[in-house]
């Protein structure tokens, strides 16, 4: 039993060492693991594919940089999937951490990919407004005071997508990546008040809180995580392939990829478990029969 | 340049991981440049994207039409007399403000947003209208939300009837923590995917790119 006393008192840094190789390895061999689609990345999904060209999706970028590996591949396929159905984009971000920053980021990433889309006409940004709550509900009267200017520094009656919307109701839907709260305030207070429907694309520690929120109807789609963002680029990429050159581009990481890698290590780990638990047991085993 | 950004973000990087080898100088440093850059870059967002469009520029180009935003923005500056030991105690009225607006949203939005929602999804059809499986999944939400409120219901003791609902409120807890954890660890596997793809893609790989462009 001398392995069993060996692995309790192994020194965790060889499991972080494990860890690392086995994201690594992934990383460099893609493996390409197939990818299912459950009814809450659908949901948004079809939700946006029912849209014409007049329709005006509100994209809130409300995370930042230490949550991107899970909001970026969400925001960047939502992104193009209204860009490939020509909806209309609002974008703003009410997170002060870098959530702008994210929104221009993934805005220059996504329109490499779309060189007809027009500022001003196919989308617009908004930047950041501090306010938080404060913010959201003073949109629901007019966005035009909220935001004086755009990005940009455009004034909004110049922009002329935004000559027409006003208000949430000038707006079919709302989707928020967001990293802490501010993704439930769109469910729980912008929902719950103006009545406009609401999906957010959080990061996997929360997405447990929203499934609330989905089955009380207040969201019509959840994208949990990491897995959620690859469930949404699946349903892009097959709905539109001209989409999936974007999605094979040497460098550029998007959640499909990043699933092998989760794959690899959510295995490892519960080996991790299994490990630890017989090895506990047996430990507890041994210590009572050593008490007899 | 792009190459010279990529070496510094990735050197923090391993900075921030060399951490869980053992605490160290690199760690530290990479820590407090962190907060450090967190918060100019939240001051220059305020300043940039909120102070000057919202206060500054209305006032600077119509004052008469826009003077009435020196209201809020006196109640914001007043809460820095808090740093005068003479008037500190103004700061209270900005923060009296302040907190009586976010008590009154949060309790309409709790109520109106949370509360009545929940309650009202959790009044489901126990009939097989729902089809079978739609009266299982409505079984099992009315028998997991009874059980753990029974379980934080400490006016009667645990025990005969009410301690076996509670117990069975207890594996609906430990089912919901399981769930919360699993995502948990697929949330933090993500952050490392992001990081080790970043190194192995941006930097090593943009390297040694860069290098053959050289040679």
């Amino acid at each position: 039993m001398d392995w069993l006393n060996r692995l309790m008192a192994l020194d965790r840094r060889w499991i972080f060492l494990l860890v690392a190789i086995g994201t690594a390895l992934p990383i460099i061999f893609p493996i390409g693991f197939k990818v299912s689609v459950t009814p809450p990345a659908k949901a948004l999904f079809d939700r946006i594919e029912q849209m014409g060209p007049d329709d005006v999706v509100l994209l809130s970028f409300d995370y930042g940089p230490s949550t991107a590996p899970e909001n970026d591949p969400m925001a960047d396929a939502v992104l193009r999937h209204c860009f490939s159905k020509r909806v209309k984009v609002v974008l703003l971000s009410l997170f002060p951490i870098g959530g702008v920053t994210m929104a221009d980021q993934s805005l220059a990433r996504v329109l490499r990919d779309f060189p007809d889309i027009r500022r001003g006409i196919d989308y617009a940004h908004l930047g950041y407004k501090s306010g938080s709550q404060a913010t959201m509900k003073q949109m629901g009267e007019d966005i035009h005071r909220v935001f004086p200017t755009d990005r940009y520094g455009m004034a909004l009656s110049e922009v002329p997508l935004l000559q027409r919307v006003r208000t949430y109701d000038d707006m079919k839907l709302v989707v928020s990546f967001a990293t802490g709260i501010i993704g439930e305030w769109w469910a729980n207070l912008i929902n719950a008040q103006f009545h406009i429907p609401v999906a957010v694309g959080c990061t996997a520690v929360s997405a447990p809180k929203y499934y609330a929120y989905l089955q009380s109807g207040q969201m019509v789609g959840l994208l949990g995580g990491l897995k959620g963002a690859s469930e949404y680029e699946r349903l892009v990429i097959d709905r539109y392939p001209i989409v999936e050159a974007a999605y094979t581009r040497a460098g550029l990481y998007t959640a499909i990829k990043g699933m092998d890698a989760q794959t690899i290590i959510h295995t490892l780990i519960l080996l991790f478990i299994i490990m630890a638990n017989v090895a506990f047991f047996a430990g507890r085993g041994r210590a009572a029969q050593a008490k007899r | 340049m792009n190459l010279l950004g990529i070496w510094i973000a990735s050197f923090l990087t391993l900075c921030i991981f060399s951490f869980l080898y053992k605490d160290n100088p690199f760690f530290r440093f990479a820590e407090s440049l962190f907060a450090g850059v967190s918060l100019g870059y939240y001051i220059g967002q305020e300043a940039d994207q909120t102070i000057r469009p919202n206060l500054i520029e209305p006032l600077r180009t119509n004052f008469a039409g826009n003077w009435d935003l020196l209201i809020p923005a006196l109640i914001g500056v007043n809460l820095y007399t808090r740093y005068i030991p003479k008037a500190n105690w103004w700061a209270r009225w900005s923060l009296a403000i302040y907190v009586g607006y976010y008590v009154g949203v949060n309790m309409v939005q709790k109520l109106h947003g949370e509360v009545l929602p929940q309650m009202q999804s959790t009044v489901v059809p126990l009939s097989l209208s729902a089809g079978p499986m739609g009266l299982l999944n409505n079984l099992i939400l009315i028998a997991g939300v009874l059980s753990v409120l029974i379980y934080f219901f400490f006016s009667l003791e645990h025990k005969g009837a009410v301690g076996l609902t509670s117990r069975v409120g207890i594996w609906f807890l430990m089912l919901g923590f399981g769930a919360a954890f699993g995502y948990t660890v697929m949330g933090r596997v993500s952050l490392l995917i992001g990081r080790l793809n970043y190194l192995i893609t941006q930097w090593a790989m943009g390297t040694v790119d860069a290098l053959g462009r050289l040679l």
